[in-house]
């Protein structure tokens, strides 16, 4: 398997990831090193393949679908300075073209 | 012979003074992120004032950077949590200050906990408190390096492949890995949710027992804890009879390092002298317990790592173009480094369309089949698994940086058990060249108790500093 330099680009994109144009090269050495490594599982022959394994416990215990405090050491108010309402102030989407 | 560092101490006021300049002084290691002489002040008072002091009283532990905690930052060695406070404890943290410890510093780490060497921090890396040429291992090493160069007794770290053991084997320490579903994931920031454990070291097996002992236990925050009782800290047996020890032939290749081979044939032999049954056994899949590791965990990373977008956490960039797209991708571009940055693109790219069935699902039957072998082995009559920690002591620092595959295999001996959720150990068994070789122990799932006194045996019957070569 070969990843080119325009797959590496997609991946980036998808994965909202800003890549520089001059680590591009290293970039793209570098995945389909890994790439090429983890393939080595096409080494298994599809006949042994069990079914997806589940960490944990078989059933997970889900608390009361209650309204609970929440166990934070602070109050909204002391983490964010703009907190009016219960609600979080951020700023505007267009307030970000100004910046 | 070993004795406990964990037990009756000093006042907590006089631990905080020792425990600071030890901290200070300890400062070439570059293995803190955050302490200061004030905090431990305060945590010693409050050990003072506690009235019923618990089973760690005023022993000083060590956080990994991955651990969250009000009162210091909680950055993950990464500069896109650079300063970030979180607005509650991990749910360990709050279970160690119950028990009486001092929460003394927050450890240095390999970012987000990816890497095997500590040499991937945005702060540094840490050096290996007996050479400082070389790694102490990772993800982990800031915890290690603290508890080797006699810092604490004891310290948390956290596993996703190994990020304990392995430390612990190259800085010649205790390190314990818990079953997944131990101990509470709640506030340890998710690396591989499926594969994360928070897991303890020590200066001594009691040490890092008793540490895990106060940590573990269901917690209705974490739905993936399991409903059973903390573990109790096994009492001294006086010996291995009615114990029965697999080798795996695989983790013994004829190209492992000489002087690992020769620790490992010399802890195999000390077992039989102590009454213990050794036989070979087969775990066949684990030959491809790296490559599955490396597509489950980055996948599981690319998604938990998507939460950091400059938005919602720390640092924040804004992009030439000006919308909220650009402001994301620059600031995650700008804000994770490199080996952070390759296992999101890895961990996207396998769970993207057209390429999720030939990598990630077939990882995760792969998977199956690694856990599958080690049920096999136990219900055969094998009670625990004796390997070694890793296939070399501690490698140079700048080795392996330039090819992660390389770096990745350092953990070989280590991931298949995260893989198949088992609780598993490093114990110092002795020296190679003056460096810490360890042994592996591992146990069926929820039997740490079995492990933890089998090693207490050998640690009081192996010379862990002598040289085996």
């Amino acid at each position: 398997m070969s990843i080119g330099l325009d797959e590496v680009l997609h991946v980036a994109k998808l994965a909202e990831l800003a890549v520089r144009e001059d680590e591009l090269r290293r970039l793209v050495e570098q995945m389909n090193r890994i790439v090429d490594y983890v393939a080595t599982l096409d080494e298994v022959p599809a006949d042994r393949m069990a079914e997806p394994f589940l960490a944990g416990p078989q059933s997970v215990t889900l608390r009361e679908d209650v309204e609970a405090t929440v166990p934070l050491a602070r109050l909204p108010a002391a983490i964010a300075p703009e907190f009016v309402g219960g609600f979080f102030l951020v700023p505007r989407h267009g307030a970000m073209e100004d910046q | 012979m070993t004795t406990t560092a964990v037990g009756p101490r000093g006042s907590g006021a006089a631990v905080a003074r020792e425990t600071g300049a030890r901290l200070a002084k300890a400062e070439p290691l570059n293995a803190v992120l955050d302490w200061s002489q004030e905090l431990l002040d305060a945590e010693g008072a409050r050990v003072d004032r506690m009235a019923a002091p618990g089973p760690l009283a005023a022993v000083p532990v060590v956080l990994k950077d991955n651990i969250v905690t009000v009162e210091q930052p909680t950055t993950c060695a990464s500069r896109i949590l650079e300063g970030y406070l979180s607005p509650y404890n991990a749910t360990v943290v709050d279970r160690l200050r119950a028990a009486g410890a001092i929460i003394a510093a927050k450890s240095n780490l390999d970012e987000f906990a990816m890497g095997s060497s500590t040499e991937h921090s945005a702060f540094g890396r840490v050096m290996h408190p007996l050479d400082p040429s070389r790694v102490p291992g990772g993800s982990s090493g800031g915890s290690a390096a603290l508890v080797a160069a006699g810092v604490v007794p004891a310290a948390l770290g956290s596993e996703t492949g190994g990020s304990v053991r392995q430390p612990a084997s190259f800085c010649g320490v205790v390190g314990v890995k818990p079953s997944y579903g131990r101990v509470s994931r709640y506030g340890l920031v998710a690396f591989g949710s499926s594969l994360d454990c928070v897991s303890t070291f020590g200066r001594t097996v009691d040490d890092a027992a008793r540490v895990l002992s106060a940590i573990s236990g269901p917690d209705p925050l974490d739905a993936t804890t399991v409903d059973r009782p903390a573990l109790r800290v096994p009492t001294l047996l006086p010996d291995l009879s009615g114990l029965t020890f697999g080798l795996p032939r695989e983790y013994f290749p004829t190209d492992l390092d000489a002087g690992v081979a020769s620790a490992l044939r010399r802890t195999a032999d000390r077992v039989r002298e102590l009454g213990g049954k050794v036989r070979e056994v087969s775990l066949p899949n684990s030959a491809y317990a790296v490559p599955t590791y490396y597509i489950i965990a980055p996948a599981e990373a690319a998604a938990n790592l998507a939460r950091y977008d400059g938005v919602r956490y720390g640092r924040r960039q804004v992009g030439r173009e000006g919308d909220i797209r650009a402001l994301y991708r620059t600031t995650r571009g700008e804000g994770f480094g490199d080996e952070v940055r390759r296992r999101i693109l890895v961990g996207t790219y396998v769970l993207s369309a057209g390429y999720y069935d030939a990598y990630y699902r077939k990882a995760q039957r792969v998977r199956a089949l690694i856990a599958e072998d080690f049920r096999r082995v136990f219900d055969g009559g094998i009670d625990l698994l004796l390997t070694p920690t890793t296939p070399t002591p501690a490698f140079k620092a700048g080795e392996k940086t330039e090819d992660p595959v390389a770096m990745y295999l350092a953990d070989v001996f280590v991931c298949p058990m995260s893989l198949a959720a088992l609780p598993a150990l490093s114990l110092p068994v002795g020296r190679s060249e003056g460096l810490p070789v360890g042994a592996q122990l591992v146990a069926p799932y929820f039997e740490e108790e079995r492990m933890l006194a089998a090693a207490r045996v050998l640690e009081q019957n192996l010379d862990a500093g002598g040289e085996v070569r």
